[in-house]
């Protein structure tokens, strides 16, 4: 089961005085679900790049299994805050495009793309052109696309950042059981706590300037839900208010309250 | 899929229902949600329909002043010949013909003459295009190269072409692709360097090759820009046909208005005017009939 490890990596954007990232390390196996949160601007997003492959690190090694990561590839498929689906295409042919770069026959890439679309619960928008869906339809039709590569890791980044609170609570559910039931190690972005807490099995917090992982917490709520406990119990755990309290003060550390 | 996906741990059916119906009323696109939904705004009707009545009346106006100082004397009719005997020359030369060829043949051996012309372009013009947003090297080659052919009048390059390729057809075919190349080729790069950059990013990651992003990404998603340039093109291209067949031409509406004039037979120079118009006004309508159904999410995203 591979692994994909960041190794002391840092950002330093060309043309910027000071590294964005400094020396950060993050593993993920398969099977985690690591749920990276921080104030807007620490480095979320660039942390997330260099696992995708969209930007190498400055210094320190980004790699899956000791191989290192040098371009963007189907192991490690990608979920966007804003979609970035292709408009141009159905629904179901934005589901089977890696399918369809790796040659598989039609009728087949289409049968796997319904496939998908039933389990992130759109069983009926395959035909549809992308700009007729909603925002919370869009994003699980890029989960479906991303699924579809058959990756070993599913990386996030604030997939549910657009969307309304009560789409978001269903997408976060729905999260959780595309996990259970897919062999991935996911990698999370939000700027939700409770959201945070609620799907990782791990909560990473950044903080800013340089960008570092400041604070990792293990969290189990997430294997709890996939174990069948209710979300709603869940959250009035003790321990889940606790969490969240502890979270929230290692994201705002340093900050006046 | 079956290496992915495991059985779920509690097959749950309420977990499992779809949720594109009953969330209808908070997961659809309306003028509060995510700003890709929302629809351009469009003006209101009432303001639509009375710019529209303008245009009307005002076209109505003056066909009345033109018929008026017709019917007057005002003018004498070598200059300015009634409107009805325009309509006359219409039918008289859709029937029976002027200078050797009747109206339907002119119009299609000027059609012939643009559509070559624009497949001409866009053979050269997209790729061009594609190399200047795509590249470096090819923007240092071509831009100065569009940017220096752009500005010049089809009458000021029309004579060296005749002198280097002669006064048959492809002169005539030439003359007017080239004032379609800088819209296709400018409109293509354009598309080519707007591309979404998550866009590229996202197919990347699913595994497509760089020939695949082309193919599959950037061509695409530069398709409504290059038929942006086709339309202003196509206009360009039509402007530039009575130019072109200035050149030893026996047919088509370029050569028949120019013959009309030599002869001051006016009615059929303006008749002439009117059809190169109104094909014009044809041709756009048909390629954004072309565009919607090509590119439907253009501007939807
Ligand atoms: N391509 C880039 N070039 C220069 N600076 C960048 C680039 N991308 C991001 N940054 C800067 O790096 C910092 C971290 O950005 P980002 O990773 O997007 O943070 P987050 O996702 O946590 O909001 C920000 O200050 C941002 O302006
Ligand atoms: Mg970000």
């Amino acid at each position: 089961m591979p692994t994909l490890s960041l190794n002391q990596v840092t950002i330093r954007y060309d043309g910027e005085p000071r590294p964005t990232i400094g020396s950060t390390s993050l593993t993920i196996d398969t099977g985690d679900f690591v749920v990276l949160t921080g104030r807007s601007g620490c480095g979320k997003t660039s942390l997330l790049n260099v696992a995708a492959g969209f930007i190498t690190p400055s210094s320190g090694t980004a790699g899956i299994d000791g191989r290192s990561i040098t371009t963007p590839g189907a192991d490690r498929a990608v979920v966007f805050q804003n979609d970035a689906l292709f408009p141009w295409l159905s629904a179901r042919d934005n589901v089977s495009f890696a399918l369809r770069m790796r040659g598989m026959p039609k009728a087949e890439r289409n049968r796997r793309a319904d496939e998908l679309l039933e389990r992130v619960r759109l069983p009926k928008a395959g035909g549809k052109a992308v700009w007729e869906l909603s925002g919370g339809m869009r994003q699980r039709v890029g989960l479906a696309r991303a699924l579809a590569a058959d990756p070993d890791f599913l990386l996030m980044d604030e997939p549910l950042g657009a969307l309304d609170a009560l789409t978001r609570e269903r997408m976060q559910t729905l999260l959780l059981d595309i996990w259970a039931g897919a062999n991935v190690g996911v990698l999370m972005v939000t700027h939700g706590i409770e959201e945070a807490l609620l799907l990782g099995t791990r909560g990473a917090v950044m903080a800013p300037d340089p960008g570092r992982i400041v604070r990792v917490i293990e969290t189990g709520f997430g294997r709890r839900y996939v174990a069948g406990e209710p979300v709603r119990s869940i959250k009035a755990d003790k321990d889940f208010i606790a969490g969240r309290a502890e979270l929230a003060d290692a994201i705002f550390d340093g900050e006046p309250a | 899929m079956s290496a992915l996906f495991r059985p779920m741990a509690r097959p749950d059916l309420e977990r499992l229902a779809p949720f594109d119906t009953e969330l209808s009323d908070h997961d659809r696109p309306d003028a509060l949600s995510v700003p890709w939904s929302r629809p351009a705004p469009e003006p209101t009707r009432s303001k639509r329909w009375s710019a529209r009545w303008i245009s009307v009346a005002t076209i109505i106006v003056v066909l009345a002043a033109w018929a008026l100082t017709a019917a007057l004397g005002i003018v004498s009719p070598v200059f300015l010949p009634s409107p009805a005997a325009v309509a006359a020359r219409f039918v008289s030369v859709t029937t029976e013909g002027f200078v050797d060829s009747t109206l339907l043949e002119h119009l299609g051996v000027s059609l012939a003459r643009v559509f070559a012309a624009l497949i001409a372009s866009l053979i050269v013009g997209v790729p061009v295009g594609i190399a200047i947003g795509m590249s470096t090297v090819g923007r240092g080659i071509f831009d100065p190269l569009l940017e220096f052919l752009r500005p010049i009048p089809p009458l000021a390059y029309m004579p060296l072409i005749i002198i280097w390729f002669g006064i048959g057809e492809p002169s005539k075919v030439l003359v007017i692709a080239i004032a379609m190349l800088a819209p296709i080729a400018l409109s293509a790069a354009a598309g080519v360097k707007g591309v979404n950059r998550e866009r590229i990013n996202a197919a990347r990651s699913l595994g497509a090759t760089r020939r695949q992003v082309l193919a599959h990404v950037v061509l695409p998603s530069a398709l409504p820009s290059i038929l942006t340039g086709l339309r202003i093109a196509l206009g360009a291209g039509w402007t530039t046909l009575v130019a072109a067949e200035l050149i030893a031409a026996t047919q088509g509406l370029g050569f028949m208005i120019q013959s009309a004039a030599q002869f001051l037979v006016t009615d059929v120079v303006i008749m002439g005017i009117f059809v190169i118009a109104g094909v014009a006004f044809v041709l756009e309508f048909a390629i954004r009939r072309i565009e919607a159904v090509l590119v439907p999410w253009a501007g939807r995203d």
